[in-house]
């Protein structure tokens, strides 16, 4: 393990080992940690420190390991970048998240409504209003939410947002397009570090329990189900070690990372029912219960992969760049080029 | 004045990127993917041949074989001294994953080049090197590997075949099946007992034989498969002599030897890409404009062909590298050849887009045949995804 490996690894592991028992519907905010990463330089690690994609992703897929309670991701790819680009300022310190929305434009106010955004009662929230002509990126302190939670008690709310026109960053219709890419990228790091840790859960439970005089383990039926689980999760690492590999090489606007995104968006996707599957079979009831943690990672690898964009979504757009590409094998081979 | 091609190519200079790396798309590699593509589109053109489904095994041409030596794509990894190119394993999996795409012949010469050779290469004596190595490279040995038994299927310590000390050598006494090309091959690599079975031992006692096919003694049966293809045999071995010279590795050691390098046979572009021309020229026949449900189901099936190529490079990098990647080598294999089974009929869904009037139309239909024959061998040969997901088990540390 690197030594930023380790690092992230110890913050997760003593958030998840203090919340434990204590995880519910909504999941809180966890302060503690945020303190630690803000403390270590990890929160805008890309946006504040000479850092990219590649430690980028070491920091999200280690947190998601231990299913650490912060807008990690939001903060600091989505967040930070996007103000950045647009020119507008936010705070400093604490947790940042951020949405696409839709909106119009009307007397000089842009409305609409945002969905779907993560941890708005946390952190200061950066919207990105989408119309037929332009994105419009304002700083919208406690906007008035209606609160919900995904699958794994991670709040999400939605609000209606009426921007002056006159006091917001300007950016081009399509920079909406890298900010999907940069969301759905870091959402396939995260699943792997869920995906991870439901296998090492798994693993453990299977060696553990016994039955019929043995452990679970010594089951061949049991086995293959692991190996499965181990397959499918290695064919989603090394499709996202591929979208790693472009957003560093070529950064997150590039043809190279939306093509490899879109992969790893699929096989990732397609990774998660099986895995996650699998891992309850091979828990029995226990698996589903709240005392476990075995949720904390199966939920969010079960909700994430909706977020920036469903796998459907990304199957039809691979298969659209497929179907027009000059000669398919060459989208198998690598991205077409120009990249 | 024209610049020839591959002259061309080597005053660009190529951006080593790690996504190139990952791609097996850095550099000489991506020069190299240039070259055997052009090869391959030319050769085709001139001499007829029809991409197939399953080539490694099916489409045996001995011409293709010798034409591809001499451009220098067989035995790619063989050092120059023995008259190969010295490469390294990416640069024969590039080539092998370019042969395969575009469905060519490959059949006469695969056992050689991804098998015998590396072995030679191991373990042979420099005689053997000498002898052999340059004819492989020329693409004019055809070998069979002689492994599976009777009674020695998945469990391959149960192999028979006998081998006896007799003066100057050994003779040789048993029957192999599935042996694939033996009826065409030069030479069989033989998997016999040298040692009587130890039961706590099993896998000690184990040596392995490079036999001519036409030594006195062999007899070669086919064993014809469902739809009346002819790839595998049965090789039947009545006190045949094989000399010193023709041990292959040490006498004991044989065990090891054929298990030692099961990594590249298992993490290969051929546990993915048997169906790939089903699969490529299915895409290719069907109009732009297919609906949204047929679009993803496009985008679901390459996905799925990207991400376990990118595992399969991952694998093959790591073995080149050296580390020990025989875990992974063994999902990619359980992996991919089931993907290769599901394509072909995620290939036959597609398949009812594409307009039955089109000329390419009939032949897609008899690609689907083909690999629906072909398609229960997939997830069987080379190690059953059995024993493959045992193999796995254990790497996870719980067998």
């Amino acid at each position: 393990m690197s030594d930023l490996e380790q690092l992230v690894d110890e913050l997760g592991r003593r958030s998840l080992e203090s919340r434990l028992g204590r995880r519910g519907f909504p999941d809180a905010f966890d302060g503690d940690l945020w303190r630690n990463l803000e403390e270590t330089g990890l929160s805008r690690l890309t946006s504040a420190e000479d850092a990219g994609p590649t430690e980028s992703a070491i920091v999200l897929s280690g947190l998601a390991k231990h299913a650490g309670a912060v807008p990690i991701a939001e903060t600091d790819l989505l967040a930070t970048w996007l103000a950045g680009r647009a020119g507008i300022a936010v705070p400093a310190e604490g947790p940042l998240t951020a949405v696409l929305a839709d909106a119009e434009v009307h007397d000089g106010r842009i409305t609409g409504t945002a969905h779907g955004v993560p941890w708005p009662r946390s952190a200061a929230v950066v919207v990105a209003a989408r119309t037929a002509d332009g994105l419009y990126v304002a700083v919208v302190d406690n906007p008035p939410t209606e609160d919900s939670h995904n699958l794994a008690g991670e709040p999400r709310g939605s609000f209606a947002f009426d921007l002056p026109a006159d006091d917001v960053g300007t950016l081009d219709r399509h920079v909406a397009d890298e900010f999907t890419r940069r969301g759905a990228w870091a959402r396939c790091v995260q699943v792997i570090g869920t995906l991870d840790a439901t296998r090492d859960l798994t693993v453990a439970h299977t060696t553990e329990r016994v039955q019929f005089g043995r452990p679970l383990s010594k089951f061949q039926a049991v086995q293959h189900s692991l190996a499965e689980m181990a397959g499918e999760t290695e064919r989603a690492r090394a499709a996202t070690a591929l979208a790693v590999a472009a957003a560093a090489d070529f950064g997150f606007g590039s043809a190279a990372t939306d093509y490899a995104v879109t992969v790893a968006k699929v096989a990732v996707g397609r990774a998660v029912g099986s895995v996650t599957t699998i891992a309850h079979q091979l828990h029995g009831a226990i698996g589903v219960t709240v005392e476990h943690r075995l949720w904390l990672f199966t939920m969010r690898a079960r909700s994430w992969v909706d977020e920036f964009g469903s796998t459907a979504h990304y199957a039809r757009r691979l298969g659209r760049m497929v179907l027009t590409a000059d000669d398919p094998w060459r989208v198998v081979v690598s991205c077409p080029e120009p990249r | 004045m024209t610049i020839p091609a591959a002259v061309a190519r080597s005053l660009v200079s190529w951006p080593v990127t790690e996504f190139d790396a990952l791609c097996a798309n850095d550099s000489e590699l991506a020069a190299l993917r240039t070259d055997i593509r052009e090869f391959v589109v030319a050769d085709r053109e001139e001499f007829g041949w029809r991409p197939a489904v399953d080539s490694w095994l099916a489409r045996w041409d001995a011409g293709f074989s010798s034409r591809l030596g001499d451009a220098g794509f067989v035995g790619m990894t063989i050092p120059t001294e023995y008259g190969g190119r010295g490469l390294g394993h990416l640069h024969r999996y590039v080539v092998t994953e370019e042969l395969l795409a575009q469905g060519a012949p490959v059949a006469a010469h695969w056992f050689s080049d991804r098998q015998f050779a590396p072995s030679l290469l191991s373990y042979g004596t420099d005689e053997q090197r000498r002898v052999m190595l340059p004819i492989i490279a020329a693409g004019r040995m055809y070998a069979a590997i002689g492994m599976s038994e009777h009674g020695a299927g998945s469990d391959l310590a149960a192999v028979k075949t006998r081998a006896n000390r007799v003066d100057g050598g050994w003779t040789l006494s048993g029957t192999k099946v599935w042996t694939s090309g033996a009826h065409l091959a030069h030479r069989i690599v033989v998997l016999a007992r040298t040692s009587p079975l130890d039961p706590d031992h099993r896998h000690a006692g184990f040596s392995q034989f490079i036999v001519e096919m036409d030594s006195p003694g062999i007899t070669v049966d086919p064993i014809v498969q469902m739809g009346g293809e002819h790839h595998f045999n049965e090789v039947t071995f009545d006190e045949v002599f094989v000399a010193d010279a023709d041990v292959l590795g040490s006498i004991g050691d044989g065990w090891r030897q054929v298990t030692s390098e099961l990594g590249f046979e298992r993490s290969g572009p051929e546990r993915i890409l048997s169906t790939v021309t089903l699969i490529l020229e299915t895409v290719r026949a069907l109009p732009d404009d297919v609906d949204d449900g047929t679009a993803a189901a496009v985008g679901d099936l390459v996905a799925r062909m990207i991400s376990l190529r990118q595992l399969s490079i991952s694998v093959a990098r790591a073995l080149a590298g050296g580390e020990d990647a025989a875990t992974r080598a063994a999902l990619v294999k359980d992996l991919g050849t089931r993907f290769e089974q599901d394509s072909v009929e995620s290939a036959a869904d597609l398949l009812e887009h594409v307009d039955p009037l089109l000329p390419e139309s009939a032949r897609l239909w008899e690609l689907l045949t083909a690999a629906r024959l072909h398609s229960p061998l997939f997830t069987l040969r080379g190690g059953t995804n059995e024993v493959l997901r045992g193999v796995v088990a254990r790497g996870m540390g719980v067998r």
